[in-house]
């Protein structure tokens, strides 16, 4: 990293974009052979639309309003679920980090619903609650809640003792240890608990739409797959694919600036 | 979660530390079985957890319990094979060959967040609803976390280790079979136990979405008739599915890999 990351600073930002374009040609060449496969008729139309074909057809929905409506509906789920889950789940992990009655409660909870499908739960939440938000949120939010939990968990569980100790001797509250110490010691397993939770989040939103909803880029997907427009669902598709991509990235760079004081994550491999 | 350090001896104090254990489920149990017999929500809503244990019963002698687990099993597993044996594969070449990381790495990075439960109706088209879209969604779902797992392991093989082995005339095929690989053993199967049960969610809820067989079609059956008893039986199902797994991934490794012992 050292030596190349300075030879690159050097030279300046014409080879940071050429270096860039470098990195994402291959992406590109696979674009490419999609056109061309499709354009020489190596594969039959009927089950896959050219990528060029496909990128008029998401700006077709762009321009119709369709993508934009559906996948702010999608991206309101999904952040939503993601937010309210974070939150619960660094109060509950930390609880249980810090408290030996917390984690003998919990512990067994999260261990045992760890590995079940949420989407399973679906079903049931429309039986509650009804289609809709509600139904698609508290499934985001039960799926983000436990890689959060432990992360946070084991986050809070390995911030070395002496640290909490210097703090208690120098007289810091307790309330103060926890905001001042413990919290941001665990930053990072936080965030990459968050991180995964993020994955997470698409995921549920998109499966909740296509079991049953109304709107959503998962129940457009899902529709002009049944009709049988497949540009416009690959369209859809692309739309979805390139959003979760980015979200990934902005995390990963929220990551990258939160703990620029944390030598770990130089050492831990969070560029993915 | 954590292992206490006071381990308990003898079959009295060994019942009454599962008893500690578990008595935030019983707890969950008992709420439920009161809010439901209390008759605070109607019984469609939230059956007893008798009814549901009942429900249980009947399902597993018309042989509908066993039946659609084996279809979801199959395919969560043969798609989690052809994950590992190609995740394996590509991350093993990505460490050692410079031009497949440049090749790859982009694609990789692109495609590992993307939410490929939304490639469900593709799949549909390309391979029908049946076995084979389901087997290879969930391979193409599980493929990106196990080269991410592979790359890293075999990225972190001690230099030193290489380098005895070149000095000593080791050939680039057998470096591979006999350093590299052994070496990333352990990373590839932490990689396989963070893989079931994504294998298996994937598998569950692609029933669930497209049917065909399987737990997740029967579940979706029966919620559209109303049979909540059944619903909660096959909720309860795929919540032990996931457990026992887990349990077995724990065994297999102390058995495939005891030289690594990494309490994880």
């Amino acid at each position: 990293m050292s030596v190349a990351s300075r030879t690159w600073l050097r030279s300046g930002v014409r080879s940071a974009s050429l270096r860039a374009a470098w990195h994402y040609l291959p992406i590109a060449i696979v674009l490419l052979v999609w056109q061309l496969v499709v354009e020489f008729d190596l594969v039959d139309r009927a089950f896959l639309p050219s990528f060029g074909e496909t990128l008029s057809a998401l700006w077709e929905m762009t321009r119709n309003g369709e993508i934009g409506f559906n996948l702010l509906v999608s991206i309101y789920r999904a952040f939503a679920g993601l937010a309210i889950g974070s939150v619960i789940g660094v109060a509950i992990g930390l609880a249980m980090a810090t408290s030996r009655r917390a984690d003998e409660f919990f512990g067994p909870l999260v261990a045992t619903t760890y590995s079940l499908p949420k989407s399973s739960l679906v079903p049931l939440f429309i039986l509650w609650f009804g289609i809709g938000d509600v139904t698609s949120i508290l499934s985001v939010v039960l799926a983000c809640l436990l890689p959060v939990i432990v992360s946070t968990y084991h986050g809070v569980q390995s911030v070395p003792p002496v640290i909490v100790w210097s703090a208690r001797a120098m007289g810091t509250p307790h309330r103060l240890i926890l905001w001042r110490i413990l919290l941001p010691s665990s930053l990072l397993s936080i965030l990459t608990g968050v991180r995964i939770a993020l994955g997470f989040c698409f995921v549920l939103t998109i499966s909740v739409e296509m079991i049953a909803a109304k709107t959503g880029i998962g129940k457009l997907i899902f529709l002009y797959g049944e009709n049988g427009a497949y540009a416009y669902m690959f369209g859809g598709l692309l739309a979805i694919v390139v959003v979760a991509y980015a979200a990934d990235r902005t995390l990963l760079a929220a990551m990258n600036y939160l703990l620029r004081w944390d030598d770990s994550i130089h050492a831990a491999h969070v560029g993915g | 979660m954590v292992e206490r350090a006071d381990t308990p001896y003898g079959p009295i104090a060994l019942a009454g530390a599962g008893l500690r254990y578990c008595y935030p489920l019983l707890l969950v149990v008992v709420a439920w079985e009161l809010v439901a017999r209390g008759g605070l929500v109607r019984q469609l809503f939230l059956p007893t957890v008798t009814a549901v244990l009942q429900q249980f019963w009947i399902l597993l002698v018309e042989g509908e319990i066993v039946d659609p687990l084996l279809v979801s099993l199959y395919r969560a597993f043969a798609g989690l094979m052809l994950a590992v044996v190609f995740g394996v594969f590509i991350g093993l070449l990505m460490a050692r060959s410079k031009w497949a990381k440049w090749a790859l790495d982009p694609l990789v990075s692109f495609a590992f967040p993307a939410p490929k439960i939304a490639f469900v109706p593709i799949f549909i088209l390309w391979f029908g609803i049946d076995h084979l879209s389901k087997i290879l969604l969930v391979a193409f779902t599980c493929v990106f976390p196990m080269i991410v797992a592979t790359y890293h392991g075999a990225v972190a093989v001690s230099r030193t280790v290489i380098w005895s082995a070149e000095a000593m005339g080791t050939p680039d095929g057998k470096m591979l079979y006999r350093i590299i690989f052994p070496a990333t053993k352990p990373h590839i199967f932490s990689g396989v136990r963070v893989t079931v049960p994504v294998a298996l969610i994937i598998a569950f809820t692609a029933e669930m979405i497209a049917g065909g067989g399987g737990v997740g079609a029967a579940l979706m059956f029966a919620q559209r008739f109303f049979q909540t008893p059944t619903v909660f039986v096959y909720i309860l199902i795929m919540l032990a599915t996931g457990l026992i797994l887990d349990r077995v991934m724990l065994r297999l490794r102390h058995w495939l890999i005891p030289w690594h012992d990494e309490s994880a």
